[in-house]
Formats: C-alpha cells, sequence, structure tokens
C-alpha cells in the first residue's frame, strides 16, 4: 500500500527503511539537545570558551552554516528575479537548505548567547550599536522568509493538496514569491556583509582589520561575494549527496553543471578580489597598524599554509575547476570542485573566527589555544542531525526535485509480462 | 540618525512580508469564493506532469514534430490548434475501435479519458473510455457529484477508487450535473454546459483517436514496467492481470493526476 503522503510519480523506501535511516540523526539531535540543554541550565561554563576566546566552535558553525545557507537567497535571486529558469529543478531543495542553515544557526546562537527567558529583550530593548542586534533582527527576518518560502512546498504535499483552501493559497502564494526572494536577498546580502564587516572593524585585532570603502570594511563585501559564491557549489553538492544515497537522478545533469558554472565564475571572482586584499593587507593595513604580516603565521599550527590553502587549494583550483566546461561535465570533478569551494569557505569562516582570537594582540598576550568542550561538540552536532532530519523528512514527503518524476528511469523490461488476450 | 534607518528598514522589510502574506490570504478567499480551486489544481498537476506526457494533441497525430502544449490541454485558448484544424483534410469514415476497443465516433475524448457525447436537448452525457475502463475494471468504491454540482473542464468530474488508488476523472466540460448514471449505464453524468452552444475544441475528435490511443498504450506500458505484446485486444479487468503493481501510480499516470 503506498504511502499516501507520498506524492504520486516519487518512488521512496519503505517506512522500516526511513526508520531505520533517521534514528541515528534523531539520536544525535536527541544528544545535542542535552548538551544544549546544560550550556542553557548551567551556563557558558559548560564550553571552554572565555572572556578571551569568546567565539569558538558555535560562532564558526554559525558563520558556516550561514555562507552556505546563502545558496537558498542566491538560487531564489536567480530564478525569480533573474529569470533563470534551469534553477526551478533545485529551488525547493535550496529553500529548504536555507531553512536548515539559518535556524540551525538561530538555534546554535540562542544556547551561545543564553538567557533564553530574556531573548524578547533584543528586540523590545534593541541596542543599534550591537552586533548582535544587527544579527538577531536579521536572522529572525530571513527565517520568517524561509518559513513563508517553505509553506508552498510544504502545502504541494499530497494529503494537504486535498484541501482546497491550501490548494488555492499555496498557489497564490507562489505567485508572489519574487517579492519574498526579494526581501530574502536583501536581508541575506546584508547579514552576510554585516558578519564579515564585524571583523574587518576590529582594530585591537590587527589580524583581522581591514581597511574599505566608507564605513564597510573589505570583510563586508568578500563575505558577502564568497557566500554567492559557494552558496550554489553547496546546492550542487547537497543534490549530487542526496540523488547519491536516494540511488535516482533528481535533477537533469545540465542544472548542476549550470550551478557549477555560477559558482565557478563568481568563485574567480571572489579569488581575485580575496588576493587583492590580502597583498594591501600585507603590504599596506598590516605595517601600518605595526605588524609584519609574517609574524601572523609564525604560530603553530597556522603557518602560512593555512594561507595557501583557502586562497589556492580551496579557492582558485576549483574555481578553475569549475570554469572548465569540458571538466564540469565530468560529474567527479564537478562535485569534487564544489565541494573544495564548500571546504575554502568554511576554513575561511575558521580562520575569521578560530585564528583571529588565537593570536596574540599585545607583546605579553600568550598564544592562545582552544579546544571545544563535548557541550559545544554535542550542540554542534545536534545542529547537524536537524539538518540532515528536516531535509530528510523534505525529501520523502515533499517533492523537492520538481524534475525527479521526469527523470525517473524508464523502467527496465524485467520479464515480458502478459497484458492482452487473443 | 543610523539608528532610525538601521530599525526602519527592518520595520521596512517586517511590513513588505506582512502585506505579501495578506495580499496572497485575500487573493486565496477570492479565488476559493469565485470556485477557482479546480481550475488551480488542475493547473499545478499539469505542470507537474512529465514533459512527455504534456504534449500537444498535434504532435500525437503528426501535424507537428515537437511541442509542449501551453495551454495545461485547453485547446479553446490556442492560437495555433485552429490553424492546424484548418490545414487537415476531411475525413468521411472513422474507426469505430481502436486495438480492439470500441471507440465510438459519436463521442469526443478528454485526455483524461472521459468522453462527452452531445444529446439533441443540448445536455452532454459523460463517460469514461474504454482504456480507462480496462485499466480500472470494476472500481472498488464510486462517489458521482450530486445533481446540479458544477463542473469545470479538466475539474473533477467523479472519483473512483480502485485498490490503493483513488483516481478523480477530470471533466471534459464546463456544465451543471442533471443526470447522474446508474451502475450499470455505460454513462456516468449528464451535463447541461453554461453556453448555450457545447464548446468541444478542446476534446479529441472521432480522426484523433488512433494515435492518442497508441500513445496511451505506451503510457501504460511504462507505467506498468511491462511490455505490451503486438496485436490483441486489452484485457477487461488489466488491474486484475497486475495484482502487485503500484495501481495509484499506474492511474496516476493514466487519468493525469498530480
Amino acid at each position: 500500500m503506498p504511502n499516501q503522503l507520498i506524492a504520486r510519480g516519487l518512488k521512496r523506501c519503505s517506512t522500516a527503511q526511513f526508520a531505520l535511516w533517521v534514528a541515528p540523526w534523531f539520536a544525535l539531535l536527541a544528544y545535542g539537545v542535552y548538551a544544549a540543554g546544560l550550556c542553557l541550565v548551567k551556563g557558558l561554563n559548560q564550553t571552554n570558551m572565555d572572556n578571551r576566546f569568546a567565539f569558538g566552535l558555535w560562532i564558526f558553525l554559525d558563520l558556516t552554516i550561514i555562507a552556505l545557507g546563502a545558496g537558498a537567497f542566491f538560487t531564489g535571486f536567480l530564478l525569480y528575479i533573474m529569470k533563470m529558469k534551469e534553477l526551478k529543478g533545485v529551488i525547493y531543495s535550496a529553500v529548504v537548505i536555507g531553512l536548515v542553515c539559518y535556524s540551525g544557526a538561530i538555534a546554535a546562537l540562542m544556547v551561545d548567547v543564553g538567557q533564553p527567558v530574556r531573548a524578547w529583550f533584543t528586540f523590545w530593548y534593541p541596542n543599534v550599536h550591537s552586533m548582535l542586534t544587527e544579527v538577531t533582527f536579521c536572522l529572525t527576518c530571513y527565517l520568517t522568509v524561509l518559513i513563508i518560502e517553505y509553506l508552498p512546498i510544504l502545502l504541494k504535499n499530497r494529503k494537504l493538496r486535498d484541501v482546497p483552501s491550501f490548494l488555492v493559497f499555496e498557489f497564490e502564494l507562489h505567485k508572489l514569491i519574487y517579492v519574498l526572494a526579494g526581501v530574502g536577498t536583501f536581508l541575506s546580502f546584508f547579514h552576510q556583509g554585516s558578519l564579515g564587516g564585524l571583523y574587518g572593524v576590529l582594530r585591537g585585532r590587527p589580524f583581522a582589520f581591514r581597511e574599505g570603502l566608507a564605513i564597510w570594511p573589505s570583510t563586508f563585501f568578500l563575505f558577502i561575494l564568497s557566500a554567492v559564491a559557494v552558496g550554489p557549489s553547496f546546492i550542487l553538492v547537497t543534490t549530487w549527496i542526496a540523488s547519491k544515497l536516494t540511488r535516482k537522478p533528481l535533477v537533469k545533469p545540465e542544472v548542476l553543471q549550470l550551478l557549477g558554472r555560477i559558482s565557478g565564475v563568481l568563485l574567480s571572482v571572489y579569488v581575485l578580489a580575496k588576493t587583492v586584499d590580502t597583498l594591501i593587507w600585507i603590504n599596506h593595513t598590516s605595517p601600518n597598524r605595526g605588524f609584519a604580516a609574517w609574524q601572523y603565521y609564525s604560530f603553530e599550527p597556522f603557518g602560512t599554509w593555512i594561507l595557501f590553502l583557502e586562497i589556492v587549494g580551496f579557492g582558485l583550483i576549483p574555481a578553475l575547476l569549475l570554469l572548465s566546461k569540458r571538466l564540469r561535465q565530468r560529474p567527479a570533478i564537478l562535485v569534487s570542485a564544489a565541494a573544495l569551494a564548500c571546504c575554502g569557505i568554511a576554513l575561511n569562516r575558521f580562520v575569521q573566527t578560530v585564528q583571529t582570537l588565537a593570536l596574540p594582540t599585545l607583546r605579553f598576550d600568550p598564544f592562545l589555544s582552544y579546544w571545544p568542550s563535548w557541550q559545544e561538540t554535542g550542540t554542534f552536532i545536534g545542529v547537524i542531525g536537524y539538518g540532515v532530519l528536516v531535509y530528510s523528512f523534505s525529501y520523502r514527503y515533499l517533492q523537492l526535485f520538481p524534475q525527479e518524476r521526469e527523470l525517473a528511469a524508464l523502467p527496465v523490461v524485467e520479464e515480458e509480462q502478459v497484458l492482452v488476450e487473443r | 540618525m543610523f539608528h532610525t534607518i538601521f530599525l526602519s528598514a527592518f520595520a521596512t522589510v517586517a511590513l513588505v512580508v506582512a502585506i505579501t502574506v495578506l495580499f496572497a490570504v485575500a487573493r486565496s478567499r477570492r479565488s476559493l469564493s469565485a470556485g477557482r480551486a479546480d481550475a488551480i489544481r488542475w493547473h499545478t498537476d499539469f505542470e507537474a506532469l512529465p514533459s512527455r506526457d504534456r504534449q500537444c494533441r498535434h504532435v500525437l497525430t503528426g501535424e507537428l514534430a515537437s511541442r509542449e502544449c501551453p495551454h495545461a490541454f485547453d485547446c479553446r485558448e490556442c492560437l495555433t490548434h485552429p490553424k492546424l484544424l484548418a490545414r487537415r483534410r476531411p475525413v468521411d469514415q472513422f474507426e469505430e475501435e481502436v486495438f480492439g476497443m470500441p471507440y465510438p465516433s459519436d463521442r469526443l475524448y478528454h485526455r483524461g479519458h472521459a468522453w462527452a457525447r452531445p444529446e439533441s436537448d443540448g445536455t452532454v452525457t459523460i463517460g469514461l473510455d474504454e482504456l480507462g475502463r480496462r485499466v480500472l475494471g470494476p472500481p472498488d468504491v464510486t462517489d458521482l457529484p450530486p445533481e446540479g454540482a458544477r463542473l469545470s473542464v479538466n475539474g473533477t468530474a467523479w472519483r473512483f477508487q480502485k485498490r490503493d488508488a483513488e483516481v478523480r476523472v477530470l471533466s471534459p466540460v464546463d456544465g451543471e450535473v442533471v443526470a447522474v448514471g446508474a451502475p450499470n449505464d455505460d454513462w456516468y453524468l449528464r451535463v447541461k454546459p453554461f453556453q448555450a452552444e457545447f464548446d468541444f475544441r478542446h476534446l479529441l475528435m472521432p480522426c484523433e483517436i488512433r494515435p492518442w490511443v497508441m500513445r496511451e498504450m505506451e503510457r501504460l506500458q511504462l507505467a506498468l514496467n511491462g511490455t505490451l505484446a503486438d496485436g490483441g485486444t486489452p484485457m477487461e479487468d488489466i488491474s486484475a492481470a497486475y495484482p502487485k503493481a503500484n495501481w495509484d501510480e499506474v492511474c496516476g499516470q493514466l487519468f493525469l493526476q498530480g
């Protein structure tokens, strides 16, 4: 008996198989909830962060998944504003990924900020000088937009479509989705930029400090550029993983190649901008602050290899691979290059967050080291578990890939079956 | 000053989002009260069909090499359709049987396997075509609309339940139900069209039936993961011959369900 919640024409595994798949992720989520609960109840003494090392695994996770989740707003922007119709095949999946990334980031941030009972203070008594206010407002607004963008996908569920008011609301809301795509683009751009700007204005941290344009340091623009460059790559990688796990094609290969091409072009621009920014920083910004740039890389394990890896290994190489039409047509290279680009953004956010805080800024400062506590790691893992669960349930019960039905391979004729009577 | 701009930006965003949602709610209420739910369902169902199932009727007849229907099978809105019809040679005789199945030429056929037969009193009789009937076999449950119900083209005419499949048969006409067929009748509904003259431009004519049924047999074969033997006649109850087939999916494909 087919599950009446699953759309017609989509093949899904049995309920038992699905239960087996989600069970470990539920376990990770439960572990994460317990770890986060400890932090919320007992306080941040459960973590290995302190007043000097105030940003750790959670902020790294936040920055990384928000950058990767940029694929949602950027794909929406390309599809609904720039009218790149080919991306229709991945837009729903992109929205779910965006929703997972942003809600996961909010969850981790809430644990990091603590005091959940006073969470509303930030809205009622906004401190406009605080970065946290901007983060809270941006994340809340964009998460609301993502939830509204997710609604039409949810209401496309086979059973929900049977309710006429849901069917009609989904249809009418979808017609206005370009407004939400525009708002989402504005919010996400703004947010990516201000996250980058946060590091660029740290005058007391010359490793992160950057000059820029008017009130915006260069990191403001680099964060936006890196997020839009890698967002499509992350959509590409997640689609490929989903396709491999389910053992069926979910989108046409051309769609993945298009995502790769977009990522390749933008990543090239980003690598160029990042290189120029780094050269200016090495030769001008840092010396003016009283530091020779090589000093930052004299503390192991953060040698110059990390800079090289970020710009060349995870930037230039995937950009070149993704720019080549011939190489893009080879799935292994396409996906590997996209995965490298995703690693690049994670490394960039790691450097910005952890390396910045680890480096001494005064003569008597020590080089700090930090290793997350199990509660921090648990919360991190819980967010990953939550993300996989939301995506898995969405994939199973909603039609995340509109081309899936069409791409269902032509049936293999196993045996001659008699349909006619002579 | 900057603080005001900062907070105003967020207030504007929140306002735009709220207005968008409220606008969608208002439009939904208007569409629901105008009875557009069926049309919307068909529109979204049609969009979800694989492109091979959205082919124009003139592709089936070989008049066009390839074309996806841009009007969701409503040829009344199509500008190409009358031009191609004008080029057709008149046919005097029609086949009354296709692959051994009766397809009488006194009626017109909908691509969702319903037929419509104009009657002398101005009403239109609606039934299920032969392939549709054989695919379903005897339905477990038949849910017919009451007299007075209003039907719209490509909306739900009536429902069947067969094994695990719930099938909506798409209406070939716009009109009001004036009579409901008895279980042994070969028709299901009699409808009084809303317009004085029955507009049948969207329905397949007898000369189009053979290529269409041929295509439908191919689609059935794909849906069943099976092979049709050449020649012969499709059996009376195909569902009985495939006890393990996912009948929900087979019917979904054949009856153009979303």
